[in-house]
């Protein structure tokens, strides 16, 4: 159990480590579940995912799934590309191609395990996308501003008017779209993280909920433990 | 599963001229949809209701393309059914996995009837909505809104998509205002999951 958790809070570390606590539900007493079937819980209760608990999302090589991405992804790269640049004369714009771009690297995570694609698309680049957009939009609408026209004045932007809408699609919004499509997904990935956040209170009463799990003596707590753990 | 099978008897069924002037992709499109947002909402094993619906957005995107609205086309496929069924995916992925022993849920009387009513509510209204295409639409054939747009969005952008011209010229502030909104999204997915980096 202390494991698992490295450098939590005093009280975990209390815990004898030689017991590993089976799960909950295995207790025959519990009566909490509304559910017709009993749930099977795929792996431990604990809500907290820290960086090895993160690395268990479940990846698998796939000999089919892993060239099909191969091939597809830089097709639908490029259609992303393609979807974006051609907003002008064409359906589609920023906010299409850059959910397109979001998702051949979904497709890439997949394929090749969400871990390894973080790995390789830095936080940085993620971040710059997401930041540069907005003020690269917030900057495009400025400029006709500083030259006394109005916000988002294309006519008095040094570029034609349709450059101006395309480099806003372009610049801005496939950029905002993409970058945040891209941080939502690696977030929802890794999910809540213990660690340097203030995640004390619910750490601590999980805690105190696993000593009352191991204590057979309190079964009000104990229901109240096994509802805490159904509730993540 | 369900909204496959459907798809064999519904194409058949449209082909029937039953209602006026609706053509066997339409009815079949139509049909699509409305199957697999029920299965949707009565698959009990939630991993299903995910898949069905990212169906459902993927029968909703034809059916737009269908009506020749290739922008909003677009958008379904890459966000509804795209970006959003992975996302559900992989919320899914860090959950309990509850095993079933029946497909569906329990139909709740109460709530088909309080959704038949509007159902039928909304029904009544059928009649003064004109047809799909009419060029008598008012939505199309105003001369002050809708063709005023598409009379001088190339004249005044250059561009020749005139969705694009409306929300990224005519109506560029909203367009910002929406990006912002996006951009805040990423941030306040932050904040809630208490991290500090994306990825």
């Amino acid at each position: 159990m202390s494991d698992t958790r490295p450098g939590d809070d005093p009280v975990g570390g209390a815990d004898d480590p030689g017991t590993e606590e089976p799960p909950v539900d295995g207790d025959p007493g519990d009566a909490v579940d509304t559910d017709d079937a009993p749930p099977r819980r795929a792996d431990s209760r604990s809500g907290r995912p820290d960086s090895e608990r993160r690395r268990e999302i479940p990846y698998t090589e796939s000999q089919v799934i892993m060239p099909t991405v191969k091939i597809v992804a830089p097709f639908a790269f490029t259609y992303g590309l393609f979807i974006t640049f051609h907003g002008a004369g064409s359906p589609g714009g920023g906010f299409q191609g850059g959910a397109i771009m979001a998702a051949v690297v979904f497709m890439i995570a997949f394929a090749f395990g969400i871990e390894a694609t973080r790995e390789w698309l830095a936080n940085t680049v993620v971040v710059a996308l997401a930041v540069g957009g907005a003020l690269a939009f917030a900057g495009i609408g400025l400029i006709p501003v500083a030259r006394g026209g109005a916000f988002l004045q294309y006519d008095l932007l040094p570029i034609p008017v349709k450059y101006g809408l395309e480099s806003v699609e372009i610049f801005g919004i496939a950029a905002i779209v993409s970058g945040v499509l891209m941080g939502l997904f690696f977030l929802l990935a890794s999910g809540f993280d213990s660690d340097g956040s203030g995640f004390g209170d619910t750490g601590s009463a999980e805690d105190d909920a696993d000593e009352a799990a191991d204590d057979p003596d309190a079964p009000e707590s104990d229901r109240t433990a096994v509802a805490d753990g159904g509730e993540r | 599963m369900i909204g496959a099978t459907s798809v064999g008897s519904s194409a058949t069924a449209g082909a029937a001229p039953a209602v006026a002037q609706v053509t066997a992709v339409e009815g079949g499109l139509l049909a699509f949809v409305v199957l697999t947002a029920l299965a949707t909402a009565l698959a009990r094993d939630v991993l299903a209701a995910v898949i069905v619906f990212g169906a459902y957005s993927l029968g909703m995107a034809a059916l737009y393309t269908f009506y020749r609205a290739p922008d909003v086309a677009l958008t379904e496929a890459a966000i509804s059914a795209g970006v959003t069924t992975v996302l559900l995916l992989l919320t899914l992925a860090k959950t309990t996995r509850i095993d079933h022993d029946v497909a569906l849920e329990s139909v709740n009387l109460p709530a088909v009837g309080a959704v038949g009513l509007l159902f039928g509510g909304l029904l009544l209204t059928m009649g003064d909505i004109p047809a799909v295409g009419s060029p008598d639409a008012a939505v199309w054939s105003n001369p002050e809104v809708s063709q005023w747009y598409l009379r001088e969005s190339y004249a005044q952008t250059g561009v020749e998509n005139s969705v694009m011209a409306v929300l990224a010229a005519f109506r560029g502030f909203d367009t910002f205002g929406e990006a912002v909104v996006v951009f805040a999204g990423g941030i306040a997915a932050l904040i809630v999951l208490h991290r500090e980096v994306f990825a």
